[in-house]
């Protein structure tokens, strides 16, 4: 056995031709590592499966494959949350077969093929014997890989494996063969919509950045996902990291930025490990510096992490925070792409738009503009919570339906569980009730009955959790990550919060409904930034679908989930008080 | 964690880790405040106030600036971190599943609320107010390095007392409190 030793990127390339006789060589490479008389394990190391014991599972891998013909791969985790701690097995002559919910024990029987009961499905269009194509199984069947192609795939940490599967081609392109104005032209077309919740469209804000005059001119990649429900971004980073690159490296040839940025939420210890190894040997190959492969155009790379603070999600604080003082936001205008870091032009995108970026230059924004609804294109990472069966990241196109994806993608209620709502847009909007869960996601469909797509967050709520309890728990996140630089989200979380903990207590009156409207009134109409703006929405979208249970707190003393301490004498403070 | 407060912060390991930061110009020394930071703050559980001036003389700022970011950033800790350091996730999946409940126990049970350590200095707690996503196992914690998944107040306790019994089977002898001083959340 030999477990994969990643060829670092020696040499550094000085041309296009440098370029492609590289990447011929990768994609021989991979070729030769599927064709060969060898069984191929891949084990999927995430940050979530690692946390499952995946790391062992790796080790028995390698400690069962040893003195046989036969390599051990990391690759990363491929959304399937529940399926972790997985493994997939090629063996010679058959297509990979993936094994799910592994112990380190169970190991040399799955190799063995005395554990074909474990097999989730098989990386093929047909059966092999019993097991079912993979692409058949329901959290597979509705999704279109374009961001997560070779997520849980490739190596993450090998450039190699990345190029074999097209990485940079599209880079390429923008480097020789499109001028700024077509690349950008190419997005407009594609109308593709920012990822990080706003839907703001990528290809206006890129004409922008490229029309800005003042220099130098950043791109940075808002990688910080502080949302309490959202891990779409992290997943990208941990299963394919030259993805992002690419299409920030993208976004500073188009915009003719000298520097690019990913700011990186500090929670991701793996996440940070895995995109500075991708810039680091794609800065060894030569894709990021001066003279990019003999094209003449030039372009730096900067890593910057977060310190949890939710508030630098949001892009003026986001880039206070890479000067290096207190992530809090500004007054617009002037607009970050006029000045933004360093009072330069600034472009900045989401991770999953910038991830999008580099199929829409190789296929085209027409092909883009095909998939999804009307106003909103492409496909969309959609990450769950909540007491469902098959949990996990998955990217389906926009436009299917929240019914189909709760009770088939991530597999329905678990039992024991009654679905009671849906909590939608993070801690930016309301939940969503069973009548509503047959509108399409998309960008706007949700946005008229109070829900939002937002990054694409959603947590399912059950028969246990109290409205009025969730709304305090919603509020007391957005106190707790109030920047405090304006008076409104400042006091008027806190007071939220504490009328809520009246309601809790049994000690509510019916005054306190209205004064609650009142006081998110000021918050969302006096704050400066996006983030404060939306704060009291979840409070206010729980009022609106859950009158009864409000009221049933304040007029009637009793909490119908049983979760509020009514009538204790006791006062309960939650996390961050 | 390696490093415990009994040794208090090694100013010579601080020195060593900032030669890494090598800003080529005053701007570029502001972009990596926060990166050394945290390398500190990985490396020591928390930032001393000495540790902040040396960070503060290498990128030319102010020990004032410093404790500004200190104190913004939630990740980052001034005081020191006891025996053990656990994080427990707060996120929409563990509240749902009752992570609320785990809050409230480690309250009554252990006194100690987010960024507090108890104080015989076993055990500080540090809400996660975002996600550390392993959602499918909520509520989970992350105790020293592993992490602990479908948890309820009893399961969560008997995890911290296996976790300090374990310790304490290791070390000849009992070493004094590292920290009888609450940390002070406020």
């Amino acid at each position: 056995m030999s477990t994969q030793s990643t060829t670092a990127a020696q040499t550094r390339l000085s041309s296009r031709a440098e370029f492609e006789a590289y990447r011929e060589r990768a994609e021989q490479r991979w070729a030769s590592l599927w064709n060969g008389n060898q069984t191929v394990v891949s084990v999927g190391i995430g940050s979530c499966s690692v946390a499952k014991g995946a790391l062992d599972v790796l080790a028995a891998c390698e400690t069962a494959l040893q003195g046989q013909a036969g390599i051990v791969r990391q690759v990363s985790c491929d959304g399937a949350c529940w399926m972790e701690p997985w493994i997939e097995v090629k063996r010679p002559d058959q297509p990979p077969v993936i094994y799910g919910n592994l112990s380190p024990d169970e190991i040399p029987d799955v190799l063995a093929g005395r554990l074909e009961e474990r097999a989730i499905g098989v990386r093929a269009e047909k059966p092999l014997g019993a097991i079912l194509p993979l692409v058949s199984h329901p959290f597979f069947k509705h999704q279109q890989r374009i961001v997560l192609a070779n997520v849980g795939v490739i190596d993450p940490d090998s450039i190699e494996d990345a190029i074999a599967r097209g990485a940079y081609s599209a880079y390429l392109k923008v480097l020789f063969d499109l001028s700024g104005e077509e690349a950008i032209a190419e997005l407009t077309a594609s109308n593709l919509r920012g990822r990080g919740g706003a839907g703001f469209p990528a290809g206006i804000k890129w004409e922008s950045g490229r029309k800005a005059k003042a220099r130098p001119k950043f791109v940075v990649c808002n990688s910080h996902e502080g949302e309490p429900n959202v891990y779409k971004d992290r997943r990208i980073h941990e299963g394919d990291p030259h993805r992002i690159l690419e299409g920030i490296l993208i976004a500073c040839i188009a915009c003719g930025a000298e520097r690019g940025y990913n700011y990186i939420g500090g929670e991701y210890p793996l996440a940070i490990k895995r995109f500075r190894r991708a810039v680091q040997d794609a800065e060894r190959l030569g894709l990021i510096g001066k003279d990019v492969l003999g094209s003449g155009k030039n372009v730096a790379f900067r890593v910057r992490t977060g310190g949890g603070a939710y508030i630098c999600g949001e892009g003026s604080a986001l880039m206070y925070s890479i000067m290096g003082v207190r992530g809090q936001p500004r007054t617009k205008p002037p607009r970050s792409v006029e000045e933004g870091i360093w009072k330069r032009p600034t472009v900045a995108n989401n991770t999953e738009t910038l991830a999008n970026v580099p199929d829409i230059i190789l296929k085209g924004g027409e092909w883009y503009a095909g998939i999804g609804t009307e106003k909103s294109k492409g496909t969309k990472l959609m990450t769950i919570q909540g007491p469902l069966k098959t949990m996990g990241l998955v990217e389906v196109p926009m436009g299917i339906t929240l019914r189909t994806l709760i009770d088939e993608v991530w597999g329905g209620m678990r039992d024991g569980h009654q679905f009671k709502g849906i909590q939608t847009g993070g801690v930016s909007a309301g939940p969503l009730k069973e009548e509503h869960l047959d509108l399409p996601v998309d960008f706007d469909s949700l946005t008229e009955v109070g829900g939002m797509l937002g990054s694409g967050g959603f947590a399912v709520f059950d028969q246990h959790v109290c409205a009025v309890d969730y709304a305090r728990y919603l509020t007391a996140f957005n106190r707790y990550e109030s920047c405090s630089k304006c008076v409104p989200c400042r006091l008027g979380n806190p007071a939220l919060v504490e009328i809520l903990d009246r309601i809790r207590l049994g000690r509510g009156s019916e005054s306190d409904l209205p004064l609650m409207d009142r006081t998110s009134k000021h918050i969302v109409e006096l704050s400066l930034c996006g983030l404060g703006q939306v704060a009291p929405a979840p409070l206010l979208g729980m009022m609106k679908m859950y009158p009864e249970e409000f009221r049933a707190h304040i007029v009637d003393g009793v909490c119908p989930s049983g979760v509020c301490p009514i009538s204790s004498d006791e006062v309960v403070l939650a996390a961050g008080d | 964690m390696a490093h415990t407060a009994e040794a208090g912060i090694d100013l010579a390991v601080v020195r060593e880790l900032m030669s890494h930061f090598k800003p080529q110009d005053h701007q570029e020394a502001q972009e990596l405040i926060l990166s050394a930071l945290q390398e500190i703050n990985e490396h020591f559980g928390y930032v001393s106030l000495e540790a902040a001036e040396i960070v503060a003389e290498h990128l030319d700022t102010t020990v004032n600036r410093i404790y500004g970011l200190l104190t913004f950033y939630a990740d980052f800790r001034t005081e020191p971190r006891g025996r053990h350091f656990m994080l427990l996730c707060h996120g929409m999946s563990c509240y749902v599943m009752g992570s609320q409940q785990l809050v409230q126990d480690l309250k009554d049970r252990y006194g100690v609320g987010d960024g507090d350590t108890t104080p015989d200095g076993e055990l500080t707690v540090q809400v996660v107010n975002g996600c550390l996503g392993v959602c499918d196992r909520a509520p989970i914690v992350k105790l020293d390095d592993s992490f602990y998944g479908d948890l309820t107040p009893d399961t969560l306790n008997d995890v911290i007392q296996r976790a300090i019994a374990a310790r304490r089977a290791t070390e000849d002898t009992d070493v004094n409190p590292i920290n009888d001083r609450r940390s002070n959340p406020a």
